[in-house]
């Protein structure tokens, strides 16, 4: 089960399936970004995954991993700043009373 | 006393068993953040998601990778993320609704994406080898500093920018403007 | 010294960046790091240029390049794509880099006294940089792509500098009219490009043109219409001339620089560089000469009556451009080129002189509140003078001999139809251009009397670069041009052009003043003196010419313009043949009709349904209305529903 690489594709389809829900569903701006989070995290264990037992991929996904956490990272610092802010203007993290984009 | 390649008395091997054990808690701790009213209980699963997929990449022989993971996400994320919730919760913001009117369409929406990867997941003959191979620290730093050195450099670019964004909007007061209009 | 080459562009690059960065903090500065960027641009170009027009190694006859880096290395994708950064210089891009080097310093230098007042120059500097490191890149580039990034380049850049004064509405308006029409073009170039890619396999120039003839015909001829559909957008022919004029609206260096000598002229250009291409499909030659010479006649009309002085400007370049597409089709390429060169330098010069004008006169650009002007900034009257008479095409000045060369190669290639327009077209050139001297130079003045007493000639980085200017454009033809057919320029451009003129069959006849070549020549110049003459009675002079006192005769034109049939078609000229009003009530009025019904549609059926339902069931009418409630996470489910439809749509298709 663990020299498979099916079950890790698997784990890692289940995962993002979780954060998709997660980002769909929850009215928290930070509940959101913390599903993003595990989609992004399960994105990086299917490179993990394939570089563990695809030969050509082999040391490659290891960096590309690396730099989508890096990014991640980046990511996470705006988009929070971009919820404090938002938070500072309507004073609320619900998402769903933000509809300043329907007019 | 070294412990055997497999469970004692089974043919079941450890690998096999960590595995299950660390995917059960990956699963059921990412399941704990997207559906647990408290949204600080919320962060505090998701570091606990995040320290089992460490667990799942030294399975996969990647021990750098675990680090990282545990470094990044588990120790600036997380706390970003915690820290972001403790500015913006309110005492009046109503925690009964955690899910919107369209949550369950959400559901059908995610369970039909897992049946669609995994159906192709297993449908798929993958070239692979088989066994994990090992990824040694050194060699990821020799590609990393070869011949990704420029998304690399790239990538720190990326960083600056975000922390200096980072801090510009989430600011308290706007600077008073008294650069030129033009 | 190929190792130069990079240099060029890489040079106002840095001053872009540069000003971009510190031009906010120093803004009395700002176009210090700019000029000099740009002048050692110049510098270096020249060298560059001299030693490939003389042919000398390493350039030789067929042009030397340097390949930087590989852009797109081919294992990146499966069809092998790949696309190497690589700059290439022949005697074909050694003229366009001095057209481009010389012009584009020279108006750096008259933008220092020209926007000296505008608080937003660090900016403006900065754009003009970044375009002229586009243009070069442009023209430089050795791979379709690479051009592709030049060409959205600079139309990124022109969108930027028409739309400088962005508080100003019809500015904004004219950028994005700019922007939107040049996109069809380059939607053209891009098709164009991906079909070589398909048909050869390979971006490279040199080897595209090498293998070009092994293409199947048709494709040949689709991929020559595509590139010259993009050449159609940049350099504003119809029908996607419209918004040339328009970018008027941008400061005058930059009409100057960017819409009359430059950037326009890249179309010119890119036809002119893929000759092998259209060489190899005539058919699509005489296109490119059919819309080229009706161009020329129908902004010629249209320069006629219009009384914006950039505006009449702008529609002679439109004309201007439609003669080198003209003479492109017709397989006179030397003489397009030199047009090219010719026309960058006066019309570069005259659009200067406009703005030195309309600067004297406090920002007014209609010419019925001009005359009389003269005597008051004689610097810019002399060089618009020489500028006005070279456009003409009166000799010994370029413009003679370069649109000389153009109608005897459509008259001597048999192209009839083309020579007869054109012929027109150079009578009206004439007409329209001293119609404008007139009424903005010569008889009485109707400034207004607040602004008249402070009327100044301008400072002096503005008139030195019209002065500089104004001697190519006198003398670039007899330096470069003389004799007809066999000067400096033939010889320079002979190894460019040589195979497909030899392959098109043209024989070329030795140029003959006692034959053929001169009766053209002395006809044309017969038709401009009358046009001349007829302009100056018309819009009058007041300045006494070999004793003569003519008076203006605005009541004249009046009356010739009343009569039955010519009042129409003066008022079709007027209305610019009703270009912006077809497309007005083609694309906005209709368009707007229609997504009016779509939302009367939306209104009263979608919403009607919604709420119907919503009657009904409540709730179901309240889930419905969400879907345009403009909440990030309503998107966020159509995404994730359309990825299940794309997925399950793959695998359905996989399976099969």
């Amino acid at each position: 089960m663990s020299n498979s690489l099916d079950s890790y594709l698997v784990l890692s389809g289940l995962l993002f399936a979780i954060g998709t829900f997660g980002f769909l569903a929850r009215r928290n701006a930070i509940s959101m970004l913390m599903s993003i989070e595990l989609m992004l995290n399960a994105v990086n264990l299917t490179i993990i995954a394939f570089g563990a037992f695809v030969k050509p991929l082999h040391v490659h996904a290891s960096v590309i991993a690396l730099i989508v956490i890096a990014v991640a990272a980046a990511e996470a610092t705006v988009g929070l700043a971009i919820v404090i802010a938002i938070y500072r203007n309507k004073k609320t993290p619900l998402v769903d009373e933000y509809d300043s984009m329907s007019q | 006393m070294p412990i055997g390649q497999t469970l004692p008395f089974t043919a079941v091997r450890w690998d096999d068993v960590l595995f299950v054990v660390l995917a059960i808690m990956l699963l059921g701790s990412a399941l704990l953040v997207v559906t647990m009213r408290d949204i600080i209980r919320c962060g505090l699963a998701m570091i606990a998601s995040f320290a089992s997929l460490a667990g799942i990449y030294v399975l996969l022989g990647n021990p750098l990778l675990a680090a990282t993971q545990v470094l990044v996400y588990i120790g600036a994320i997380s706390i970003l993320v915690l820290f972001a919730i403790m500015l913006t919760q309110t005492k009046n913001a109503p925690t009964r609704l955690v899910f919107q009117t369209q949550a369950w369409i959400g559901a059908v929406a995610a369970v039909v994406i897992a049946a669609i990867i995994a159906g192709t997941v297993l449908t798929t003959t993958w070239p692979s080898t088989g066994a994990v191979a090992w990824t040694a620290t050194s060699d990821i730093a020799t590609m990393l500093f070869g011949q990704y050195v420029l998304p690399f450099e790239v990538v720190s670019v990326l960083l600056t920018a975000a922390v200096v964004g980072g801090v510009l909007l989430a600011r308290r007061e706007p600077p008073a403007d008294k650069e030129d209009r033009s | 010294m190929t190792a130069l080459l990079p240099l060029i562009p890489i040079l106002p690059l840095g001053g872009f960046v540069l000003t971009g960065l510190l031009g906010r903090r120093y803004p009395d500065d700002a176009h210090r790091i700019a000029v000099w960027a740009v002048v050692a641009s110049w510098v270096v170009a020249s060298i560059v240029a001299v030693m490939a027009l003389l042919h000398a190694s390493p350039f030789g006859t067929g042009g030397a390049g340097i390949t930087l880096w590989t852009w797109i290395p081919a294992n990146g994708f499966a069809s092998g794509f790949n696309a190497s950064m690589g700059l290439f210089v022949d005697p074909l891009t050694a003229c366009l880099l001095i057209v481009v080097t010389t012009i584009g310093m020279l108006v750096h230098v008259y933008s220092i006294g020209y926007m000296a007042h505008d608080p937003g120059r660090w900016r403006f500097f900065a754009y003009l940089n970044l375009f002229m490191f586009s243009m070069l890149l442009l023209v430089m580039a050795d791979n379709f792509l690479l051009v592709f990034a030049g060409w959205e380049l600079v139309g990124l850049c022109s969108y930027l500098l028409i739309g400088f004064w962005y508080p100003r509405r019809t500015a904004a308006v004219a950028a994005k009219k700019a922007f939107l029409v040049n996109r069809i073009g380059d939607m053209g170039f891009a098709l164009g490009i991906m079909a070589i890619w398909t048909q050869l396999g390979t971006l490279n120039m040199q080897d595209v043109f090498a293998k070009f003839g092994s293409v199947p015909h048709e494709w040949q001829i689709a991929i020559a219409l595509l590139i010259f559909c993009g050449a159609v957008g940049k350099s504003a022919q119809f029908p996607l001339h419209v918004w040339l004029p328009d970018a008027m609206e941008g400061p005058t260096p930059v009409s100057a620089l960017i819409h009359a000598a430059t950037m326009v002229n890249a179309g010119v250009y890119l036809v002119a560089r893929c000759n092998p291409i259209f060489g190899a499909a005539p058919e699509v030659m005489v296109v490119v000469a059919a819309i080229g010479i009706f161009t020329a006649i129908l902004a010629a009309s249209i320069a006629f009556t219009q009384t914006d002085i950039k505006r009449v400007l702008a529609y002679s370049t439109l004309s201007q451009l439609g003669y080198m597409f003209a003479s492109l089709g017709v397989g006179a390429w030397t003489a397009a080129i030199f047009h090219l060169m010719s026309h960058g330098f006066f019309k570069g010069l005259l659009f200067l002189d406009s703005g030195s004008v309309i600067h004297s006169v406090d920002g007014e650009q209609d010419m019925r509140k001009m005359g009389g002007l003269a005597r008051k900034i004689p610097i810019t009257y002399a060089t618009m003078l020489v500028g006005a008479v070279a456009i003409s095409g009166v000799p010994p000045l370029a413009g003679f001999f370069s649109k000389d060369e153009i109608l005897g190669g459509a008259f001597k290639n048999g192209f009839l139809w083309v020579w007869a327009i054109g012929f027109v077209v150079a009578g009206m050139t004439a007409f329209y251009m001293f119609r404008l001297m007139g009424m903005t130079f010569w008889g009485p003045s109707h400034v207004d009397p607040e602004v008249e007493h402070h009327i100044h000639e301008s400072p002096r980085s503005m008139t030195g670069p019209l002065i500089l200017l104004a001697i190519p454009a006198a003398l670039l033809g007899l330096a470069i041009g003389f004799p007809p057919e066999t000067g400096l320029l033939h010889q320079w451009l002979a190894p460019v052009f040589a195979s497909t003129i030899a392959a098109s069959g043209h024989t070329e006849a030795a140029y003959n003043f006692f034959g053929v070549d001169g009766a053209l020549a002395i006809g044309t110049t017969a038709l401009v003196a009358v046009a001349i003459v007829l302009a100056w009675r018309l819009f009058g002079v007041e300045i006494p010419v070999l004793g003569l006192r003519a008076q203006p005769r605005p009541d004249q034109v009046r009356e010739i313009s009343a009569r039955r049939g010519l009042a129409l078609l003066y008022k079709g000229s007027f209305n610019k043949w009703w270009f912006d009003d077809i497309n007005n009530k083609l694309f906005v009025e209709w368009g707007g009709k229609l997504a009016a019904a779509a939302f009367w549609f939306d209104r009263t059926v979608v919403d009607g349904t919604v709420n119907g339902i919503g009657t009904v069931t409540a709730g179901a009418g309240g889930w419905l209305r969400r879907v345009q409630t403009g909440r990030v996470q309503n998107y966020a489910l159509g995404i994730a529903l359309g990825l299940i439809l794309v997925a399950a749509g793959y695998l359905v298709i996989a399976a099969r």
